[in-house]
């Protein structure tokens, strides 16, 4: 801890020296007797001072909560020198944690004593966070000299993101030959009527269709369409977001990946993770309720990160991006180089659909009027950027601030119904 | 010197009052709370903020960038209602766009011969994107 005298230290002793400088020049001893108080309180101060051994342990009720819940946080303070201790501490904050009580926190700590506190931590934002250490300012019993430092091991807080509750999603367009919830375009064993054919040898009996056997005097049969999973890949830009005090883009784009990603893994699809941005980070498709866990701790470490790099779908490795890959694109449309990406898939032929996180609702125009004219104009060319990926064929969900997702993916769905023919080329 | 003594003797008087008061236990002072900037705005509306404010006093600003922006605006829009620019009769983008517009987004637009002359104001933009957004 570093040490160092107390605020009021320095004027103490400037007023004992003033007295005693004061009494010799003028011959008068009494203003001697009026400061020696002062010099005596500093001088017993400073020799009863002594650095503080100060230890700490802070203990969460649990570790893992949604963002914006509490969680109740025990910080136990104990004095290992035998003399008593002034202490104010409080954990080490950052703006991602809210921390009450807000202020700090003091205590007289006696030697050999042991101080035990509560405090409520709340995130803000989904992440994983650290609550601790301390930030301790220990002061003698006369409160002449000071140490500061930090004190206790910081303690690792995840906090998941509130998630989405979809009950639309986009269906893919094609399908993997596995047991899933979405109705495939192929014909076979299934719940889905698909087609009356005639006869074939190996057909069994209870597919049979009696009625079009006995209008068409030879055996039909029904065609069914089965049920198969497909293999999803949320594209998560981490290149550029918008940010207000109330949060930002990124913030809702983890909301709507984590979302997306339980839904899918419900209906049995393998569900895949791509972060992309200045760091390139991605976790392969998987089946199940670990796969889901595992995207959310990967959804957790997600952040924006300055880059000058360009990167195109070359980097991304091929088994990241299953061919016949529904990837969902969750984006800000903030950046030319994740708009590029996305143009670059569609080209080569996947199935894409983009989930525009609008950034509007988090930025305001300038307080100037030219502000305000560039403001429109950046909506206008926001819109135009939308209607050239509506042109390649690519379903654009816009999502507005603080509005459910559900609805933006049924206009896309309706989209790629009408531009099925276009997408399937 | 007498005097001067008694004088010492109120200040010292009076700065032992006030220390006394002072050693009395009191509350510490709250923790500073680390100051954070801003948050950024998004780099493409910083370049337009700019590009209106360049375009202004510079044909060149215009053409070279001004114009590839709003063309592209009047080309998507255009699209929705089954034109494109490059066919568009000029009576028609007239009507369409208004003639200040037009003037600058047209095919085949010359670049500018003088370079230091006037540009385009951002009150006449404001006025070609109401056109643009009517579209």
């Amino acid at each position: 801890m570093r040490g160092s005298l107390a605020s009021r230290t320095p004027g103490l002793l400037a007023l004992a020296a003033t007295g005693v400088v004061a009494g010799l020049a003028s011959g008068h001893p009494e203003l001697v007797l009026l400061a020696a108080p002062f010099l005596v309180f500093a001088g017993a101060g400073l020799a009863l001072a002594s650095e503080p051994r100060l230890s700490a342990h802070i203990a969460l009720e649990r570790t893992r909560l949604l963002e914006g819940e509490a969680v109740k946080t025990t910080v136990t303070v104990s004095n290992q020198a035998p003399r008593a201790v002034w202490l104010e501490f409080a954990p080490a904050r950052s703006a991602q944690l809210g921390i009450e009580p807000s202020g700090a926190v003091a205590v007289r700590l006696a030697g050999g004593g042991e101080a035990e506190l509560e405090f409520v931590v709340r995130p803000r934002r989904w992440g994983a966070h650290r609550v601790g250490p301390l930030l301790v300012r220990a002061r003698d019993p006369l409160g002449v000299a000071t140490w500061e430092g930090r004190i206790g091991v910081p303690v690792d807080l995840r906090a998941f993101p509130r998630e989405q509750r979809l009950r639309e999603l986009v269906v893919p367009l094609r399908t993997q030959p596995a047991l899933g919830a979405h109705v495939a375009r192929a014909r076979g064993e299934g719940i889905e009527f698909a087609d009356v054919r005639p006869f074939r040898v190996g057909d069994r009996v209870r597919r049979v269709n009696w009625r079009a056997t006995a209008r068409r005097g030879s055996l039909q049969v029904n065609d069914r369409h089965p049920e198969h999973s497909s293999d999803v890949v949320l594209l998560l830009d981490t290149y550029e977001e918008a940010r207000d005090q109330a949060g930002g883009t990124l913030d809702s784009a983890v909301r709507a990946a984590a979302g997306l990603a339980r839904a899918h893994l419900a209906r049995r699809d393998r569900v895949g993770v791509v972060d992309f941005g200045g760091t390139l980070q991605w976790l392969e498709p998987a089946f199940g309720t670990t796969q889901a866990y595992r995207i959310v701790d990967a959804l957790l470490a997600s952040d924006i990160a300055f880059s000058y790099a360009w990167r195109d779908v070359e980097g991304i490795p091929l088994r990241v991006l299953p061919p016949g890959a529904l990837i969902l694109a969750i984006t800000p449309l903030l950046d030319d180089r994740s708009i590029g990406l996305i143009i670059d898939l569609r080209r080569r032929g996947c199935d894409l659909t983009v989930v525009e996180v609008s950034p509007l609702g988090h930025v305001s125009p300038g307080p100037s009027s030219s502000d305000a004219v560039a403001y429109r104009f950046w909506r206008l060319e926001r819109e135009a950027r939308r209607a050239q990926l509506q042109a390649l064929g690519i379903g654009v969900a816009v999502w507005e601030h603080d509005v459910m997702l559900g609805p933006a993916l049924e206009g896309v769905n309706a989209f790629r119904r009408s531009a099925r023919h276009g997408l399937l080329a | 010197m007498r005097l001067l003594a008694e004088i010492v003797l109120v200040v010292l008087a009076g700065a032992g009052l006030s220390m006394c008061v002072a050693l009395l236990p009191s509350p510490l002072p709250a923790p500073r709370r680390p100051q954070t900037a801003g948050p950024p705005r998004p780099g493409q509306l910083e370049a337009l903020e700019r590009l209106v404010i360049t375009a202004a006093g510079n044909p060149v600003q215009v053409h070279a960038y001004l114009r590839p922006r709003l063309m592209e605006i009047a080309s998507r829009r255009l699209a929705a209602r089954g034109q494109t620019l490059e066919r568009l009769p000029d009576a028609r983008g007239r009507e369409l766009f208004g003639d200040r517009l037009w003037d600058i987004i047209r095919p085949g637009r010359p670049f500018p011969e003088q370079r230091d002359g006037p540009g385009v104001r951002y009150e006449d933009l404001s006025a070609m994107l109401e056109a643009l957004e009517r579209l």
